[in-house]
């Protein structure tokens, strides 16, 4: 037990929480909007801090519960934070804000010099596992939602689109790194062999650069799509990329390729004897 | 023409080390998003430096495969890009890549930018490659053990 933070406790509980709370509302919340019940929740946490100072568990080598009632006020109120995108160092910032005046108050309670000592050292010690548990679960936060985001961007970007009967179209927007290669390549089998396809015109606008294991990777899907019966049309390559692949000295050999996508449907639609002609042509004819 | 030696290479310690700088980018390579944020970097670099488009799409094709080099067969290092100044300081005349890593080092230099030669699984194009799509090239160990490459496109 700590005499110094139950006195706190007692006493001073009102006037310092509403002192946090304002100086939060000034500083932090002026950037983010203010959620209703973020109040009350960092309330809880104020009443969870002023607690465990004041009953001091295992004060020499204190280890904050994830499991204890402060453990997970805090994990509750730094996840919102984090979702809220605000930024890890008002986050920490609010509770150091905190130290700061749980120490004032501390230093005004006039107690002997040891007592402020040990007091401070606790407080200390607390604060300290309070801002390294913040600062950790603010982090898994963040890497989830990007792992998340990163997911669902991966759901978004390959699309294997139906052109015309037998006619596929896989548009590649973005940098093709090994996981995409091989999504792409896994989804553009399945269609063919749901669709089959005779055609599939792959376009490259959209990649940013054409090296070497961005070359490979589109061989080997070329290469599986080969084995279903398709034929590939290869479309977008802009002119420096063109031109680089062939400084780098690789080939797509027996591949068909065209400068724009109107280009490569049109290719398309010859392999399949199809065309494109006005409504009335045969009156015309 | 200058020569790849007569160009200083200041130690790594004293190199800018926040990631992307007016005239000169830094990045540790371990992942495959470190090879494209290399890329990424080396482009905006180049097109910052009034690089033509396929001058920029070059360099960051080399950056792509040096980088990658670096983490497939060294499992990773460090890709540093730089401005090059004529003797005012003022105008640019080039942009440098350096790729070091600490890997085990090339056995036989030659060999390595023979085209169609590669001991992983790779199409073997990717060093000779560099070398025909920049201007300067050079391949030197360092004395720590690993690789340092250093290709240098002209503006």
């Amino acid at each position: 037990m700590n005499t110094a933070f139950q006195r706190l406790q007692r006493e001073h509980r009102a006037e310092i929480l509403t002192d946090w709370l304002q100086h939060l509302a000034a500083a932090v919340d002026r950037h983010s909007p203010h959620p209703p019940g973020l109040d009350a929740q960092r309330e809880s946490l104020f009443d969870a801090v002023l607690t465990t100072l004041a009953e001091r568990p295992n004060a020499h080598d204190f280890m904050l519960d994830p499991d204890s009632e402060l453990g997970r006020y805090l994990n509750r109120l730094v996840t919102e934070q984090a979702r809220q995108l605000a930024s890890p160092s008002e986050t920490v910032g609010s509770l150091l804000a905190l130290k700061q005046r749980l120490a004032r108050a501390l230093l005004a309670l006039d107690l002997s010099s040891d007592a402020v000592v040990e007091s401070l050292l606790w407080l200390d010690r607390l604060f300290d596992a309070l801002s390294l548990f913040a600062f950790k679960a603010f982090v898994d936060i963040r890497e989830r939602l990007i792992t998340e985001q990163s997911l669902s961007l991966l759901e978004l970007s390959t699309p294997v689109l139906k052109l015309w009967h037998q006619v596929l179209l896989l548009p590649l927007v973005g940098v093709i790194d090994t996981l995409r290669a091989r999504q792409v390549t896994e989804r553009l089998l399945e269609a063919i062999a749901e669709h089959e396809a005779r055609v599939t015109i792959l376009d490259l606008t959209g990649v940013p650069v054409l090296d070497t294991s961005v070359a490979q990777h589109l061989m080997k899907t070329i290469d599986a799509a080969r084995l279903l019966g398709t034929r590939i049309v290869m479309t977008g390559i802009s002119p420096e990329g063109a031109q680089t692949l062939t400084k780098l000295g690789i080939r797509f050999a027996d591949v068909v390729s065209r400068a724009t996508l109107r280009a490569g449907i049109a290719e398309a639609l010859l392999i399949v004897e199809r065309r494109i002609a006005p409504l009335n042509s045969e009156r015309q004819l | 023409m200058l020569l790849i030696q007569d160009c200083v290479v200041p130690p790594p310690l004293h190199w800018p080390t926040p990631y992307g700088y007016e005239t000169a980018v830094y990045l540790p390579i371990h992942w495959e998003s470190d090879v494209m944020a290399a890329s990424r970097q080396a482009r905006q670099l180049a097109e910052r430096l009034g690089f033509s488009r396929s001058a920029a799409y070059h360099i960051a094709t080399a950056a792509s495969e040096l980088a990658n080099n670096a983490r497939l067969h060294a499992g990773g290092g460090w890709l540093y890009a730089n401005a090059l100044f004529d003797a005012t300081g003022e105008t640019v005349i080039g942009l440098e890549l350096i790729v070091e890593d600490s890997g085990p080092g090339i056995a036989d230099p030659e060999l390595a930018l023979t085209d169609g030669y590669s001991t992983g699984s790779g199409l073997g194009c990717g060093l000779p490659g560099v070398k025909r799509l920049m201007d300067a090239f050079s391949l030197e160990a360092v004395p720590s053990g690993g690789v340092r490459v250093r290709a240098i496109k002209w503006r």
